[in-house]
């Protein structure tokens, strides 16, 4: 087996195993499955983040956030996806600055439909919490991140910094 | 990206409509058919395609993920887990 093609075989058991995990702690403990996932994600997220370059602009912070995941082999790419009724990219509301985003390679959609699990659950929490964290800490600012679809080949996000 | 329905194959149930989070499908009512509307809001996420009871929607161009391996050594050292 070549390097890449062992590294994504090791990928698939940990994220598997993650699935598996993920999908009986929700039988467990029930609805709180998601809030101790997000806080742990978004622990992470700030750990991962702390190094990082501090900026107040948002689409500087999504490169960032991309160079964190990078380094710290994350293989979870994501890309800003602008509607082509929206004048800009971001997107000032009541509630703050609001931006689209798309993911595509995701290893944890992956992971959930090897085995049949469901999206939107523990694990996805997880890495909106991851996200938010690194967000955070990049920007001196609460985030949050809203699946707004979950599709079979791509999922649409909406990121949002708040006021 | 390039999409397209077929027209003998949609029996107009409009699931593809309602499931595209970026309103790329639109509704031919006199016709009774999913057309596809503005295409450069695609996103990829194959839903309509999936869901479409007729496999009536086809897309070309697009970025396909690569799916984890459904090697069956692996599948076998998870299982226990399930
Ligand atoms: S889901 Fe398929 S059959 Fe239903 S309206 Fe859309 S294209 Fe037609
Ligand atoms: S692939 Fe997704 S975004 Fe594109 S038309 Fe179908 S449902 Fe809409």
């Amino acid at each position: 087996m070549d390097t890449l093609t062992e590294e994504r075989a090791t990928l698939q058991e940990t994220m598997s195993f993650l699935g598996a995990i993920s999908s009986g702690i929700e039988d467990a403990v029930g609805e709180s499955a998601g809030s101790i996932t997000y806080v742990a994600g978004k622990d992470l997220g700030k750990r991962f983040a702390q190094q990082a370059k501090r900026t107040d602009d948002l689409e500087e912070a999504l490169a960032v956030v991309r160079a964190v995941l990078a380094e710290n082999q994350c293989l979870w790419q994501f890309e800003t996806f602008q509607p082509s009724d929206r004048e800009s990219l971001v997107r000032s509301t009541e509630e703050g600055e609001e931006i689209l985003l798309v993911f595509r390679d995701c290893m944890i959609r992956q992971a959930l439909f090897l085995y049949g699990h469901h999206q939107k659950g523990s694990l996805c929490n997880m890495m909106f919490g991851f996200f938010a964290g690194a967000v955070e800490t990049i920007m001196g600012r609460k985030s949050s991140l809203e699946v707004l679809h979950a599709g079979e080949n791509a999922c649409l996000k909406r990121l949002l910094i708040h006021r | 990206m390039r999409m397209e329905i077929h027209e003998q194959a949609c029996r107009g149930c409009r699931m593809c409509v309602e499931i595209c989070p970026t309103k790329v499908l639109t509704f031919d009512e006199e016709a009774c058919l999913a057309k596809v509307g503005k295409v450069e809001d695609c996103i990829a996420c194959l839903s309509c395609t999936y869901l479409c009871p007729s496999g009536a929607i086809h897309q070309e161009d697009y970025p396909r993920v690569k799916n984890f391996y459904r090697d069956l050594e692996f599948c076998g050292r998870m299982e226990k887990f399930l």
